[in-house]
């Protein structure tokens, strides 16, 4: 069974669709640490993807610390460290910086981009914990 | 051994039929290779040429390091092979069926049968002839999976299956992944079975493969377009030529752009007037269509 909830779009690659919902599950605590993750066989059956597009998804978030393995279950979600500085830069800056010239590139103010922020981050907040 | 199959230039002709025109792909250890095309396109001839059952009129093809003229016993023991219209012996139960298989097969492994038989719940003392045509291919399938073999080759495995058995079928596929140095190579119309399970995708279509590519590439590269103009354009356009079957309908213009890059500057460069510009991404059945449509077009 897989325990976060994924649809697939056209268009991009399984393998980063599937990161992201699963950033997306812990960040809404719909995967929380010491959760069991599914095995790529798991994955690769439930989901009908390529094994090895499911062994890519699992090393990934191994790698990123999103995942540990332990020797005889198989790999668990981890303890949430705290973010690392460029971790912290990548979103306060780069991504910020990508939203607001979007935003301003299609006319929306200052006010809707803020609220959308708070609305989806109370969102978010609420499933957690 | 990089690669399981490989073909180059081959080329099968039926008096001045040409079923296959001049085939070179590359199917790499470990990958699962979708070859899609219409009926009659010459998937099946090219996989009877690859498994030796009719020799290709030019060219050459390998499977597993071998010419596939010169495969023998050691090869077939590490292929499954299923195809649509399998030949079974009708008058034999299941179980006597499975046994007999198992006789030639060295590597043949009792627990797989025994689970893949339980997940498929086949029924062992039934006669194959009495079996319905999901059961029947779920008795190919085990009997070409039981070996463990290398190089699976499935030849429109899913046509006339309903969902459920599909279903079934892709995962007892998925069992031999599990192993090492597995390769799948599935001929098939049915494009959504494949969609996120191939990583290669060929295309093949009157006998000429057409696109060989990374599933993963293609839908990158492929977007819908549809785009607003402030005004009905006048006169002709120019087009791009990677711009597929370019439409218009007064302020609207619709197109497949086949070398999609992040961002939209390339379609505001051509119209800059334009007031909204929609993209999405497209299923491999959609890009297939485009690729039908577009050959139509250019034969003309």
């Amino acid at each position: 069974m897989i325990n976060f909830t994924i649809k697939f779009q056209y268009g991009s690659p399984i393998y980063e669709q599937i990161v992201y919902a699963v950033k997306k599950a812990i960040a809404t605590g719909q995967l929380k640490a010491g959760d069991k993750f599914p095995s790529v066989r798991e994955m690769s059956k439930d989901l009908r993807i390529n094994p090895n597009t499911a062994g890519k998804v699992v090393g990934h978030l191994v790698r990123e610390g999103m995942l540990e393995v332990r020797p005889g279950i198989g790999s668990v979600v981890s303890q949430l460290s705290p973010a690392s500085k460029d971790q912290r830069n990548k979103i306060l800056n780069d991504q910020v910086e990508e939203l607001i010239v979007e935003s301003k590139r299609l006319s929306i103010s200052k006010e809707d981009v803020i609220n959308a922020i708070d609305s989806n981050w109370s969102l978010k907040e609420r499933k957690g914990k | 051994m990089t690669n399981a199959i490989e073909t180059k230039g081959l080329t099968k002709r039926f008096g001045k039929t040409v079923a296959v025109k001049e085939l070179s792909l590359s199917v790499p250890v470990g990958s699962i290779f979708a070859f899609l095309g219409p009926n009659g396109a010459g998937k099946t001839t090219t996989i009877k040429t690859l498994m030796n059952i009719m020799m290709p009129t030019e060219g050459s093809s390998e499977v597993l390091g071998v010419d596939s003229a010169k495969l023998g016993c050691e090869q077939f023991g590490q292929i499954g092979y299923v195809s649509e219209n399998q030949e079974m012996p009708e008058w034999m139960s299941v179980e006597r069926f499975l046994n007999y298989c198992k006789e030639m097969y060295p590597t043949w492994d009792d627990k797989f049968c025994d689970d893949l038989i339980k997940q498929f719940n086949l029924p062992m003392k039934q006669k194959i002839k009495s079996l319905s045509r999901g059961m029947k291919m779920k008795a190919a399938l085990i009997s070409s999976l039981a070996y463990r073999p290398k190089l699976l080759i499935f030849d429109e495995p899913f046509s006339g299956l309903d969902p459920l058995v599909r279903d079934e079928f892709i995962s007892g596929m998925l069992d031999i992944t599990e192993d090492e140095n597995w390769t799948i190579f599935i001929s098939s119309h049915d494009i959504d079975e494949v969609e996120r399970l191939a990583d290669w995708v060929g295309i093949i279509d009157k006998g000429v493969l057409k696109v060989v590519e990374k599933t993963e590439d293609l839908g990158k590269r492929f977007r819908r377009v549809e785009v607003t103009l402030d005004e009905a354009a006048e006169g002709d356009i120019a087009y791009p030529k990677e711009w597929y079957l370019p439409e218009r309908q007064g302020r609207t213009i619709h197109f497949v752009d086949s070398q999609y890059e992040e961002g939209d500057g390339k379609i505001r460069e051509i119209f800059p007037n334009c007031t909204n510009i929609e993209m999405s991404g497209m299923s491999l059945r959609e890009i297939f269509v485009v690729f039908a449509k577009k050959f139509m077009i250019t034969e003309l």
